[in-house]
């Protein structure tokens, strides 16, 4: 890793353990703020579009990992799937970038979870999603 | 290499992600391009079916590949994407879309993809491309 990257955030711990959440990843947990669950992800090489931007795809995923992992944390559910997801594409990101996404919960029924989530690099927001998880399993 | 199902030939990727994640096969003439990935290890969530965001990828890919037959290869981003998650998709599975051009602005495309696995719906897009550089 050049030093040109961004570091992440102290205390980040890894959260990709296999399959393809390790082969895109990897992404990392961070310390809550504000109310939000935060989760960081660093834009390599392999991340990137051939207009030189991170790939629509991978900022999905991250915000699909992110937000299945809050469903996960807030209902205490072992496993939750993602019913349906919306991705508004706000900004550019680039090689090095640390993208952070700040994940919310709107609502929670015994079934479902309602979450947001911004996809912010420093001041830049690059992405704002919402979806709607199912709780499987308890 | 995995082998192109029967009547599909490899799509030219370019973005190193689509590169990283593929290969992402194809059949038909231009503007009426069917897209197909075939779901391997590296495709699959710690549940065994295939990860939330492997199908977005696929679908940002597939859709991208049709938005840049409309335009021409005209420089294009995709600017929001609305998806659901209608059944898992396992190992194996052969996952197919043609993606339908909904209506084109001199900016704007206007798309969605219904992907389905021997023939049944699994996953359901839509999504706006912007033609850069055109108001």
């Amino acid at each position: 890793m050049s030093d040109t990257h961004a570091a992440l955030p102290p205390g980040a711990e890894n959260i990709s353990r296999g399959g393809f959440n390790a082969y895109a990843g990897p992404f990392w947990r961070l310390a809550d703020e504000g109310g939000a669950k935060r989760y960081a992800l660093r834009v390599e090489p392999k991340h990137m579009n051939s207009s030189g931007s991170l790939h629509g795809g991978v900022l999905m995923t991250f915000a699909d990992i992110a937000m299945s992992q809050t469903s996960r944390a807030v209902s205490g559910a072992s496993t939750c799937t993602t019913v349906s997801l919306t991705c508004d594409f706000t900004g550019p990101g680039k090689l090095g970038d640390v993208v952070i996404a700040q994940v919310r919960v709107t609502r929670q029924t015994r079934t479902m979870v309602f979450l947001s989530a911004e996809l912010v690099c420093e001041k830049r927001t690059l992405g704002v999603v919402t979806g709607l998880w199912k709780i499987l399993e308890q | 290499m995995t082998t192109p199902p029967a009547g599909f030939t490899r799509t030219e990727l370019v973005d190193p992600f689509e590169i990283h994640v593929g290969p992402v096969f194809e059949r038909g003439s231009k503007g009426a391009r069917r897209f197909a990935l075939i779901i391997d290890e590296r495709h699959l969530n710690m549940r065994g079916v295939i990860h939330g965001g492997m199908l977005m990828t696929f679908a940002d890919a597939a859709l991208g590949q049709a938005a840049w037959d409309v335009c021409d290869h005209a420089s294009c981003v995709t600017m929001t994407m609305q998806m659901q998650f209608l059944a898992p998709a396992k190992l194996g599975d052969l996952v197919e879309v043609t993606p339908i051009l909904t209506r084109r602005t001199r900016a704007l495309m206007f798309f969605r993809g219904d992907f389905t696995v021997r023939g049944e719906a699994i996953f359901s897009v839509a999504s706006v491309w912007k033609i850069l550089g055109q108001d």
